[in-house]
């Protein structure tokens, strides 16, 4: 079965593609910092910020569909903690933008805000999962001293996730061609239960398996990896790049509404 | 010089008390294809597990003549090699590379000449240009043979397969044929689909609930139509008339 994979555009080559994983990986976490801790009346400053990672995705021929569809994909959850925003901060606040002005409350402009601000995080982190290959991260993510427990658990969790969802969509399948008519609330609840069962002991006697194959390949619980990171001048050039262009957005974009 | 794999009077039973290995003895000399033939059921996966040392029953197991036991364990994790059933259990890092080069790494190889045995083992196997390739996205046949490449990267000398045909194509299970037998190494192959077995094994061991019914060539076991017929098994078509 095919899956939308994360990495899909990832074995692609670009300029950005061939960028070390731990650069742009620090680049996409301080540039969210940067973004999450600005305040709540920059929403118009937001477009600046977005304009980084839009160029970048741009320049490492990301289709921009993709990432729409991605962002939206993930948007739900954000969009409920938006809208409750003009429900709970009804403050009567005045917008201006240049020599126009209207009455709004804060909870809206605060909802907007984080509308903005996970829309442009997002495109940062699109970026960096649509240029950087899973495997490439996960040594970057090593090399920058994460718990290689951790690491080895989200390469598991990359690996296994696709088998686990072609098994569940098997046993859907296998149940929507034997269920006729509806059975009611109790029995498809049950019904629901042994599937997710039959889901857990499949996935552990996968789990036997896997580790029956590591220890056959002499698996001593110490894990070893060949690095194949380096740090070249083009790193240093995108690490240079992306600070002037924070420092530029923090030291002379002021925002346009008030 | 030692067998390759030595068995005597070895029984296993699982934790629910079922016998799965009665008094099994046996020994395979070193470069034969041996095929474990069988019905479902038979006992044959456990059979290969207790000669990788997963599986511990009474009796004695020794590979290349070193008994299976906690202090020879790593040296016979280099001697004997599995492939599992599922291409998928067997290839669980991110990428191909990563996958062939576990064996030598966990071996304690050099870099340089853990990035030769890969290259080579990526090479036998006909997957050259996919090194980089995350298993997900190889097709069932190039799964089969990527998971070949993660033992032949050991260069071990025994290689156990548990039913490597499943899921194949004909083209595809032609290629394995191939495959396996330019492979110099001794090959243990548990499958139930008699034509294959018939295409690679020179010798042959017809187990049925634990027990060894059959041992001996390849071709004179398969052709018995009787005693085939009488275990759920069935001729080879090469050798049906004869």
């Amino acid at each position: 079965m095919h899956h939308a994979h994360i990495d899909k555009f990832a074995y692609q080559d670009s300029f950005i593609h061939r960028l070390d994983g731990r650069v742009k990986f620090i680049a996409v976490i301080v540039f969210t910092a940067v973004v999450i801790s600005l305040p709540r009346t920059s929403f118009s400053i937001l477009a600046c910020y977005a304009v980084g990672p839009f160029a970048i995705l741009v320049w490492a021929k990301i289709p921009l569909r993709f990432v729409f569809k991605q962002v939206l994909m993930v948007s739900p959850f954000v969009l409920v903690l938006a809208l409750s925003c003009p429900l709970y901060d009804r403050t009567s606040v005045v917008v201006a933008f240049g020599p126009f002005s209207w009455r709004s409350t804060l909870g809206w402009i605060r909802g907007f805000t984080i509308l903005g601000k996970f829309t442009v995080t997002m495109l940062a982190l699109i970026g960096l999962v649509s240029t950087t290959r899973f495997s490439d991260l996960l040594t970057a993510l090593q090399r920058l001293g994460l718990p290689k427990l951790l690491i080895v658990q989200l390469g598991f969790l990359y690996r296994y996730i696709f088998v686990l969802i072609d098994r569940a969509h098997h046993i859907l399948r296998a149940r929507a061609g034997r269920s006729m008519r509806n059975l009611g609330f109790k029995t498809e609840l049950k019904t629901a239960s042994a599937m997710l069962g039959s889901l857990l002991i499949r996935s552990i006697d996968t789990a036997e398996h896997i580790s029956i194959a590591m220890q056959a390949r002499g698996f001593d619980g110490t894990w070893h990896t060949l690095s194949k990171l380096r740090i070249r001048h083009r790193d240093y050039i995108f690490a240079v790049a992306v600070s002037c262009f924070l420092l530029t957005l923090h030291f002379f974009v002021r925002p346009v509404l008030q | 010089m030692p067998k390759a794999i030595e068995l005597k009077n070895f029984s296993y039973r699982y934790h629910d008390g079922t016998v799965a290995l009665r008094d099994i003895t046996l020994s395979i000399e070193h470069g034969q294809r041996v095929a474990l033939i069988g019905p479902n059921g038979a006992g044959k996966s456990t059979l290969l597990l207790a000669m990788s040392g997963f599986v511990k029953g009474t009796g004695k197991v020794l590979v290349d003549g070193l008994e299976i036991n906690k202090k020879n364990l790593k040296k016979i994790r280099t001697i004997i090699s599995s492939c599992m059933e599922n291409p998928d259990d067997q290839l669980f890092m991110p990428t191909l590379f990563d996958d062939v080069a576990f064996g030598p790494l966990n071996m304690g190889l050099e870099a340089e000449q853990i990035k030769i045995r890969v290259a080579d083992a990526l090479r036998t196997v006909g997957l050259s240009d996919m090194s980089e390739r995350a298993p997900h996205h190889l097709s069932a046949g190039q799964k089969r043979a990527a998971a070949i490449a993660t033992v032949l990267s050991m260069a071990p000398e025994i290689i156990t397969f548990d039913e490597p045909d499943g899921s194949l194509d004909p083209r595809n299970r032609n290629n394995l044929i191939k495959l396996l037998t330019a492979l110099p190494q001794t090959l243990i192959i548990a499958t139930c689909n008699m034509n294959f077995a018939a295409a690679i094994a020179g010798r042959a061991i017809l187990l049925d609930k634990g027990r060894i019914i059959a041992d001996g060539g390849a071709e004179k076991i398969m052709s018995d139509s009787k005693l085939m017929a009488e275990h759920g098994l069935e001729v080879p078509v090469k050798l049906q008339g004869r």
